[in-house]
């Protein structure tokens, strides 16, 4: 599904990723962790476009989604807009209302469908920028810190939604600092130090081995 | 000395409706001019030209910029413009210059994210400067909009050196017709400040209408 091969990339001088090598199967869980400053975003932000690379390809079958640490929700539309304004205007479904109500339900959002981003609560935003992904119907979604900045309620709730994401057979490749979130969700958990990749580890590693994955920090 | 009073304001209001027009079609051409202008500052190929034209438009007087519309134009291509054409081309083109950079200035303290945003969900560019960036960029500058706007209204009275029959030049011959400076320079004023205090409350209205929700 994603195959990245040799991947540099150098900002004002300072090389951020070094001879990435990834590959990542269809509706598979990868965790992408690390020290802060590692190239855990600049790696997603590579693989969904929004960076330009030095060096290496990166080839990924299907579409992608991108989930924003910060959201990026629209702060004039509500949140049925966010929602369903990509899938209107995009992909000129015709049953693309329908889809954002159910996405709405399925997310626990109708009854806050009419509301502005900025009167939700962090993890109300995260849902809303998770469903307005989910709308494009991504084969792989790309999540920078998902769990940054949320309470533990939200933080599970994203957890339970990160889950079900899964089992809708869409891949996951998340970037973020917190190990103890990422074992509960990937199966396989990558780590990058220094712009390199230094671990690839499976659930076998670090059960048998606690603190497999700090000692990379 | 009432009666005076009236007679001024009965005088000088038949200028009100080229004000009023001209104010109303500049601030229409300077709005989408603005437009144009900073979309084309972000296109690769238009970026340096937009730059130049709007630092001309910004970098030398509105006077003579009137003055080139209406005398050297005409006089260079032979076709005569009319006075109430030459106020709207300069009024709008150079309001346009202003409008464009006050845009700019919107567009720049957006979050980066919100482009990103929009590419990451595969929004074509003209979808995403209509419906997700202006709307947003209108929003935060408002009132920065609202003051260009009132600016505008208040530099109509430069048509007036052309002959334009305004409020301002209405009043300038009243006042050399009765050898009275005082009374029909108070009424033109009037008139402007009274303007200029609805498109305030104006603005004021839209901003809550608009921006409350937004920002609060």
């Amino acid at each position: 599904m994603l195959s990245i091969v040799k991947l540099s990339k150098i900002l004002s001088g300072r090389t951020v990723l070094k001879d990435i090598s990834l590959e990542m199967e269809g509706g598979s869980v990868v965790g992408l962790a690390g020290p802060s400053g590692s190239g855990k975003s600049t790696l997603l932000r590579c693989i969904q476009g929004l960076e330009f690379i030095d060096s290496g390809t990166i080839t990924c079958q299907g579409s992608t989604g991108f989930l924003f640490q910060d959201f990026q929700l629209f702060p004039h539309m509500s949140v049925l807009d966010n929602i369903r304004y990509a899938p209107v205007h995009v992909l000129h479904e015709k049953e693309a209302e329908a889809s954002a109500y159910k996405l709405l339900q399925q997310l626990n959002l109708e009854n806050i469908s009419d509301v502005l981003p900025n009167q939700l609560s962090g993890g109300q935003k995260q849902r809303v920028a998770l469903a307005r992904t989910l709308a494009m119907h991504p084969d792989m979604l790309l999540c920078d810190e998902p769990t940054s900045g949320l309470d533990i309620v939200s933080t599970q709730d994203v957890i339970q939604l990160l889950q079900s994401i899964k089992k809708m057979g869409v891949a996951l490749l998340i970037a973020s600092h917190d190990l103890a979130f990422l074992t509960t969700i990937a199966d396989r958990i990558i780590i990058l130090k220094n712009s390199q990749l230094v671990a690839d580890l499976t659930p076998l590693d670090w059960e048998s081995d606690v603190g497999s994955l700090e000692r990379y920090y | 000395m009432t009666g005076h009073f009236f007679q001024y304001v009965s005088f000088i209001s038949h200028g009100l409706e080229l004000t009023l027009l001209l104010t109303v079609c500049s601030l229409f051409l300077g709005l989408t001019g603005g437009i144009a202008f900073v979309m084309l500052r972000y296109q690769k190929w238009s970026g340096l030209a937009v730059d130049g034209i709007v630092s001309v438009l910004r970098g030398t007087p509105m006077i003579l910029q009137l003055n080139f519309f209406y005398f050297a134009i005409p006089g260079l291509l032979g076709l005569p413009i009319d006075i109430l054409t030459a106020g709207i081309c300069t009024l709008g083109l150079n309001s346009s210059a202003y409008v464009a950079e006050i845009l700019r200035g919107g567009i720049e303290s957006l979050p980066k994210g919100q482009f990103e945003a929009a590419k990451t969900l595969r929004i074509p560019r003209w979808l995403m400067w209509r419906d997700i960036i202006l709307p947003q960029v209108f929003r935060n500058e408002l009132p920065t909009l609202v003051n260009e706007c009132i600016t505008l209204l208040k530099e109509t009275s430069l048509i007036s050196v052309l002959g334009g029959m305004d409020l301002m030049y209405r009043s300038q011959t009243l006042a050399t017709q009765k050898f009275d400076y005082f009374g029909p320079l108070c009424v033109a004023g009037l008139y402007y400040y009274a303007l200029v205090l609805l498109v305030t409350y104006a603005g004021k209205w839209a901003e809550k209408r608009w921006c409350y929700a937004v920002h609060r």
